[in-house]
């Protein structure tokens, strides 16, 4: 060991002289450091805990049609609904979870400022952030759909039947992208309301079950049912009550727009607007398709114009 | 050898030619709604080292930051920083200039590293860069084992520190610091203050300290602009300052009102600060008097010495004489 090791330099301020990258490349920086925290990713192992679980519930339907299908069985899960019950628990999770995690921490410890004073402009941060997040839920959404896909035709013998299953798949991926577009707006808008995590993930969360649940009591009561009465059994005296059995339900005007109360049976309601063909959760859309499509627009105009209304009065540094 | 052709005729700058100022401003005005005035006419000029921005809280320092950074837009006037119009580069200007905001700013949950390197890239470096150039400001603020625990675990002073890191990290040629050592203890304060004299003086950036107890800053700056209600009080360089008056502190262990008298009929004015007596320096006869006096009257003298008037006490001088009109004057 010489004498010369262990001793420090100080070598003194050096200037930077290397390149410096424009707006449109910090912009990017700040997205995959926001998608990558969208997984947890640079965080610590407890960051990590919902999106593996979520993303792992969330494929399990993939995983079982492969096996499925492997097994010389048929296609469990069809690729425009997928498993659409599961699907909105496990993106309520995700998004309750993980929008917090990309907008809220930022706004709790005061870090803005110090976003602001660097070249970005005001809406650069909402912007990438958006853009982080909505590419998450892709990653949550679409995925899946690739694994069903892939289990599907790794079975599939012939051109024709590989080329069913991709036109099956397209529809999928675009109710996918839709899905992800509107959720992720409406899961930063609300998570940007507040700087305290506990209280942006309640914001969300309740929101969305809250919808949900009602979207489905309103589609249950207002639907009509159809009744026959039951031929009394023989030997009943006369006079017991008559029994009647369901027959079917029909949907009412009430039910066709009960879907436009939370914005999953308005994905969905859109999704059969468009010409999906799995049977819904909405009873029919009826010629209501086009308020649909509207609502998906309104909802996602409302979020966008909140989330970037935002950070536009940010102004108090 | 060439004419040179004559300089131009120099009416009121429409837009004055920044030359080698850091800042300059012209009519600088600054209303909020609810007919707040945040600035008034603001006209200075800021020259390369290290200038105090002094005023009590609500003079308008932060205001002006802010329209400095290119993140508030001023009523009327304009401001340029680094030769660039605020407005107009305020992109090339946020390149350039470091911030140290006033408040907590700080996540607790990541390492000093992880967040100086993230605001690295937000400043425009490269991955590899960002992250040498982290190491290297963490070290020049004086954080080193450290920069890998998270923030949370820290002591307010290391928090400013890290604050000033991420300002240095971008390699800028000016940081605005506000308030830098507000929260701190004396030991930290002094330290502070080292390390900013040091940035400054080392590394070749011009800096401008925010800060409302001038006391504090003026022995670290080159240069002092003093705001009182979003208008300039007065801008000039430190020296100028304090060489306006000098005084002298005599102390003598007994018979202080004897040599006030004596001294008073020697024509020199004096008055009692707690147990000396000051008198206004006006060349060496003045030392030659003070001897006289002491030695006649046979008191045992303690103390005589020259006092730098502070910065403060000329502040106060002026407000109490109060009418001076706040101009357009020039640091430097």
């Amino acid at each position: 060991m010489s004498a010369e090791t262990g001793v420090i330099h100080d070598i003194g301020y050096r200037r930077y002289t290397g390149r410096r990258l424009g707006r449109a490349q910090i912009i990017r920086a700040l997205y995959w450091h926001s998608l990558r925290s969208a997984f947890g990713f640079g965080r610590g192992a407890k960051a990590k805990i919902v999106p593996v679980i979520t993303f792992v519930v969330i494929c399990l339907p993939a995983v079982v049609s492969a096996v499925s299908v492997a097994r010389g069985n048929g296609r469990l899960v069809p690729y425009d609904t997928y498993t659409f019950q599961l699907r909105v628990v496990v993106m309520i999770i995700y998004i309750a979870a993980q929008a917090p995690e990309l907008v809220s921490r930022d706004l709790r410890s005061h870090v803005l400022p110090l976003y602001f004073c660097r070249p970005l402009r005001r809406l650069d941060y909402p912007l990438a952030k958006l853009a982080a997040f909505i590419t998450a839920c892709l990653a949550m959404i679409e995925i899946p759909l690739l694994l069903l896909y892939i289990g599907t035709i790794a079975q599939s013998h012939g051109g024709s039947a590989i080329w069913q299953q991709t036109r099956a798949l397209i529809p999928g991926l675009l109710v996918g992208l839709m899905w992800a577009v509107l959720l992720a707006a409406i899961g930063l808008a609300l998570a940007s309301l507040s700087g305290r995590r506990a209280y942006a993930t309640g914001a969300i969360a309740i929101y969305f079950f809250l919808t949900y649940i009602l979207a489905g009591i309103l589609i249950s009561v207002t639907q009509r049912n159809v009744v026959r009465a039951v031929a009394p059994p023989a030997g009943a005296p006369p006079g017991a009550p008559q029994k009647f059995e369901q027959v079917t339900q029909v949907a009412t005007t009430g039910s066709h727009l009960s879907g436009l109360v939370s914005p999953f049976t308005t994905l969905d309601g859109v999704r059969e607007w468009l010409g999906g063909t799995s049977p819904s959760l909405v009873p029919g859309v009826g010629r209501y398709g086009p308020l649909y499509g509207a609502m998906v627009l309104v909802l996602l105009a409302a979020s966008l114009g909140g989330l970037f209304a935002r950070y536009r009065k940010a102004g108090a540094l | 050898m060439s004419v040179q052709p004559l300089p131009l005729a120099q009416g009121p700058p429409a837009e004055p030619d920044p030359g080698t100022a850091v800042i300059q401003t012209t009519a600088l005005t600054k209303r909020y709604p609810g007919a707040v005035t945040a600035l008034d006419a603001l006209t200075v000029r800021v020259e390369p080292g290290i200038t105090g921005l002094v005023g009590a809280n609500g003079a308008g320092k932060s205001t002006l930051i802010k329209i400095l950074l290119g993140l508030l837009q001023p009523t009327s006037g304009q401001a340029w920083v680094l030769g660039g119009d605020c407005l107009r580069d305020a992109e090339r200007i946020r390149t350039l200039t470091g911030y140290m905001p006033e408040h907590d700013c700080l996540p607790p949950d990541v390492t000093a590293t992880e967040f100086v390197t993230h605001l690295g890239r937000m400043s425009g470096l490269p991955p590899t860069a960002a992250k040498e150039r982290a190491a290297e400001s963490l070290r020049h603020v004086g954080l080193y084992e450290e920069r890998y625990r998270q923030i949370g675990t820290y002591s307010t002073g290391m928090k400013q520190r890290v604050k000033l890191a991420q300002a240095l990290v971008g390699d800028p040629r000016l940081l605005l610091l506000d308030e830098p050592t507000i929260g701190l203890d004396p030991a930290g304060r002094n330290s502070m203050l080292e390390l900013i004299s040091r940035i400054g003086a080392e590394f070749g950036i011009s800096i401008v300290v925010a800060s409302h107890l001038l006391g504090e800053i003026e022995r670290i700056c080159d240069h002092l602009v003093a705001i009182e209600s979003g208008r300039l009080l007065r801008a000039d360089t430190m020296t100028s300052m304090t060489q306006v008056s000098q005084v002298l502190l005599i102390e003598v262990d007994e018979g202080s009102d004897l040599l006030l008298a004596e001294l008073g009929q020697r024509g020199l004015e004096p008055r009692a600060y707690q147990r000396a007596l000051l008198v206004r320096l006006e060349d060496d006869g003045t030392y030659d008097t003070v001897r006289d006096a002491v030695a006649d009257l046979g008191l045992p003298l303690n103390r005589l010495e020259r006092r730098r008037r502070r910065v403060e006490e000329l502040f106060r001088d002026e407000q109490e004489q109060g009418s001076e009109t706040p101009e357009a004057s020039h640091v430097g």
